[in-house]
C-alpha cells in the first residue's frame, strides 16, 4: 500500500515537474533522466550479473550516432530513436562475444579500451564527421507533431526511463534474473546448476547497452549535435559512480544515485561559477567530488545509499539482496 | 636502414617507459591482487613535479629525485585508500584506485593548471650506425635497464624483497610465518609509485605531460602487463618493448593516427587468448 502511494506520488511529481521548471532547470532534469537510464543498465550489469563495464559511454555514443546519422539521412526520427537501442544492443552482442570471456579487472580494462577505440574511430572516420561530429540534427517528431520545447524532451526522457525500469524489474524478478544473481556470486556454481552462463551474461550486456543506446538517441535529438568530445571516458566512470552510490543491483538505487550525483554536480558548477572563484574551479570541484564520493561509498557504504537508508529506516537486518563484488 | 634503426631505438625507449609503469602494476598486483588504476597518475605527478622544480631553479638530479619521491608518496596514499581498510575486495579496490586517479586530477589542476607541461632533459643526440638518436632516449633505456637489475636484486637477494615475494605466492603462509601482509601491500604500492615516478620523470622531456595523460599511460602499461598475465615481470618487460617498438614503427611508417588502436587491439587479443586458456575455477579461489 505504502509502495503504491509512494509510486503514484513519484509519478505525479515527475509528470508535474516539466510544466513548472524553467529551461535551464529542464536541461538538468533531462540530463538527469538520461543518466538514470544508463545507470539502471550499469546497475543491472554490475549488481546482478557481476560484470564491470568501464565502457558504457561507448554504447551511449553508438545510440547517439545511430539516431543522428539516420535522422540526417532523412529517416523519420521515431525510426531513428527505435534503431538507437537496437544498434547499440547488436554492437554489444558482437563486441561482447569475445570480451565477456574476460572477468573482473580484465573486463574493466577491455571495455575501457573498447570505448577509446570507438572514440578514436569516430574522430577519424568520414561519415561520423570526424572530431567536429554531426550537426544540425532535425528535431524529434512523430508524424506531423514536432518536439520543439524542452518540456517535450523531458516527457520523452522520463517515459524512456519508466520503460527501462519496467523492463529491468521484469527481468530481475524472472527466472533468468535469479540465474543472473547466481552467476554473479559464482560462475562455476551457476554453470553446474545448469545456467547457460555465457549466454546470460551476453544478454544482460546487450540489454544494458540498449538502455544506454536509447538514452543516447534521445540525447542527440535534444542537443541537436553529437561529437566524440561529448562522450569522454569520464562519462563511463560517472555512470559507475552513480550506480555504486545508489546501490548496485537496485533499480531505484540507480535513479537515486543518478539524481544525487547530477544535482550535486549542478550545485558545484553553480558554486564554481560564482564571481571570485578561479576559472578552473568547476572542473576541480567536480573531479574532487566524484572521486571522494566514489571512494567513501565503496569503502564505507558498499551497499550504496538507498539500501543503507532503507535498512536504517526499517531497522531490520535483512540479508542483502546482492553481494557487491 | 638508418631510419629503421632510429625507429627501433626510439621504440625501445618508449617501450622502456611503458615497462616501468607496467612493472609497477605487476609489483602491486602480485602482492595485493589489486590492479592499480592510478598507476599512470604516479608518472604524471612525477613529471609535473620535475617541470615545476626545474622551473624554480633547482638543479637536475635533485629535482628528478624529489619528483620520484613525491610519486612514491602518492603511491603510498593510494595504497592506504585501496587496501588500508580490511575486507576490501580486489574489485572494490580497483574502483577505489579509479577514484584516487580522478581525485589526483583535481589536485593536479589546482597545482599545475590543465595545460601540458614539459621539462628539459638531456640535450643533444648521438649518431649510431648512421642513425641519429636523442641522448634522452638512451638515458631512458639505460635507467630502465638499471632499474630492472636493481628490482631483480631486491626481490631475489634482500629479506624485504623475499617477504614481498612470499606474500605474492601465498598470503596465508606468509602470515603464518609472521609477515605483515597488509604492510607488504602498502610497500608494494609505494614501490609502484616509485616505478611510475621514474617513468614519468624520464618521459616528460620526450613528450609534454598534462593531468589526463594518465589514461594513455595506464592503458599502455596494462597492455604490457597482461602479456605477463600481471604476474611475470620479465615477460612484461618483453611485452612493453614489443608494444613500444610496434607503436613507434606504426607512427614512423605513416599509420600514426592508428597508434592507439594498435596498442589497444593487441591488448584485447592477448587478454582474450589468455582467458580462453584459463579455467574459471582458478579465478574463484575465495
Amino acid at each position: 500500500m505504502i509502495r503504491l502511494v509512494a509510486g503514484l506520488l513519484i509519478a505525479a511529481v515527475t509528470l508535474a515537474l516539466p510544466a513548472v521548471l524553467d529551461d535551464s532547470a529542464l536541461a538538468v532534469y533531462i540530463l538527469l533522466g538520461l543518466a538514470a537510464m544508463v545507470t539502471v543498465g550499469v546497475s543491472l550489469l554490475m549488481g546482478y550479473a557481476g560484470q564491470v563495464s568501464l565502457g558504457q559511454g561507448a554504447f551511449y555514443a553508438i545510440g547517439a550516432y545511430t539516431a543522428a546519422l539516420l535522422a540526417l539521412n532523412g529517416v523519420p526520427p521515431l525510426a531513428g530513436l527505435v534503431a538507437a537501442p537496437v544498434v547499440a544492443a547488436l554492437s554489444a552482442l558482437v563486441i561482447g562475444t569475445p570480451l565477456l570471456r574476460l572477468r573482473g579487472h580484465h573486463l574493466a580494462f577491455a571495455t575501457l579500451a573498447m570505448q577509446l577505440i570507438l572514440l578514436s574511430l569516430a574522430g577519424q572516420l568520414e561519415f561520423t564527421g570526424g572530431d567536429i561530429g554531426l550537426q544540425a540534427i532535425p528535431q524529434f517528431s512523430i508524424g506531423s507533431f514536432e518536439a520543439t520545447g524542452a518540456a517535450t524532451y523531458a516527457y520523452l526522457t522520463w517515459a524512456g526511463l519508466a520503460l527501462v525500469m519496467l523492463v529491468t524489474r521484469n527481468v530481475i524478478t524472472s527466472r533468468p534474473g535469479r540465474a543472473l544473481r547466481a552467476l554473479a556470486t559464482s560462475e562455476t556454481a551457476a554453470a553446474s546448476s545448469g545456467i547457460p552462463v555465457g549466454r546470460y551474461k551476453l544478454v544482460v550486456f546487450a540489454l544494458s547497452a540498449a538502455f544506454a543506446g536509447l538514452a543516447g538517441g534521445i540525447y542527440c535529438f535534444y542537443t541537436g549535435y553529437v561529437a566524440p568530445g561529448s562522450f569522454p571516458v569520464l562519462i563511463s566512470i560517472q555512470y559507475i559512480v552513480m550506480a555504486v552510490v545508489g546501490g548496485l543491483g537496485t533499480i531505484w538505487g540507480a535513479v537515486v544515485g543518478a539524481s544525487a550525483i547530477t544535482l550535486l554536480l549542478q550545485a558545484l558548477n553553480t558554486l564554481g561559477a560564482l564571481p571570485g572563484m578561479p576559472t578552473y574551479a568547476p572542473s576541480v570541484l567536480s573531479y574532487a567530488v566524484y572521486a571522494l564520493v566514489l571512494i567513501v561509498v565503496v569503502l564505507f557504504l558498499p551497499q550504496g545509499l538507498l539500501p543503507a537508508v532503507t535498512d536504517r529506516l526499517s531497522r531490520k537486518r535483512q540479508s542483502t539482496p546482492v553481494e557487491t563484488r | 636502414m638508418s631510419a629503421f634503426l632510429t625507429y627501433l631505438l626510439n621504440g625501445l625507449a618508449v617501450g622502456c617507459a611503458i615497462a616501468l609503469i607496467a612493472s609497477g602494476l605487476v609489483a602491486i598486483h602480485r602482492v595485493t591482487g589489486v590492479v592499480n588504476f592510478a598507476q599512470g597518475t604516479f608518472a604524471v605527478v612525477a613529471g609535473l613535479c620535475t617541470s615545476s622544480l626545474l622551473g624554480l631553479g633547482f638543479p637536475h638530479g635533485l629535482s628528478e629525485l624529489a619528483a620520484v619521491l613525491a610519486a612514491a608518496v602518492a603511491g603510498l596514499l593510494t595504497g592506504l585508500a585501496a587496501i588500508g581498510k580490511r575486507g576490501t575486495t580486489p574489485l572494490s579496490a580497483l574502483i577505489v584506485t579509479l577514484g584516487a586517479g580522478v581525485l589526483a586530477y583535481a589536485v593536479e589542476i589546482v597545482l599545475w593548471g590543465d595545460q601540458p607541461r614539459s621539462a628539459p632533459g638531456l640535450a643533444g643526440s648521438v649518431t649510431v650506425a648512421g642513425a641519429r638518436i636523442q641522448t634522452q632516449h638512451l638515458l631512458v633505456i639505460g635507467v630502465t635497464a638499471a632499474t630492472f637489475v636493481l628490482l631483480a636484486l631486491f626481490f631475489g637477494r634482500t629479506y624485504l624483497g623475499k617477504a614481498l615475494t612470499a606474500c605474492a605466492s601465498n598470503p596465508y603462509a606468509a602470515r603464518v610465518v609472521g609477515i605483515d601482509v597488509r604492510k607488504m601491500g602498502l610497500l608494494a604500492f609505494t614501490l609502484g609509485g616509485l616505478l611510475g615516478g621514474i617513468a614519468g620523470v624520464l618521459v616528460t622531456p620526450l613528450r609534454p605531460i598534462s593531468f589526463d595523460t594518465d589514461v594513455t599511460l595506464i592503458v599502455n602499461g596494462f597492455a604490457a602487463a597482461v602479456f605477463g598475465a600481471l604476474t611475470r615481470p620479465v615477460i612484461t618487460l618483453i611485452g612493453a618493448l614489443l608494444l613500444g617498438v610496434a607503436e613507434t614503427m606504426a607512427a614512423g611508417y605513416g599509420y600514426g593516427s592508428h597508434q592507439l588502436e594498435v596498442a589497444l587491439g593487441l591488448m584485447l587479443v592477448v587478454m582474450i587468448v589468455q582467458a580462453s586458456r584459463r579455467s574459471a575455477i582458478s579465478l574463484e579461489s575465495t
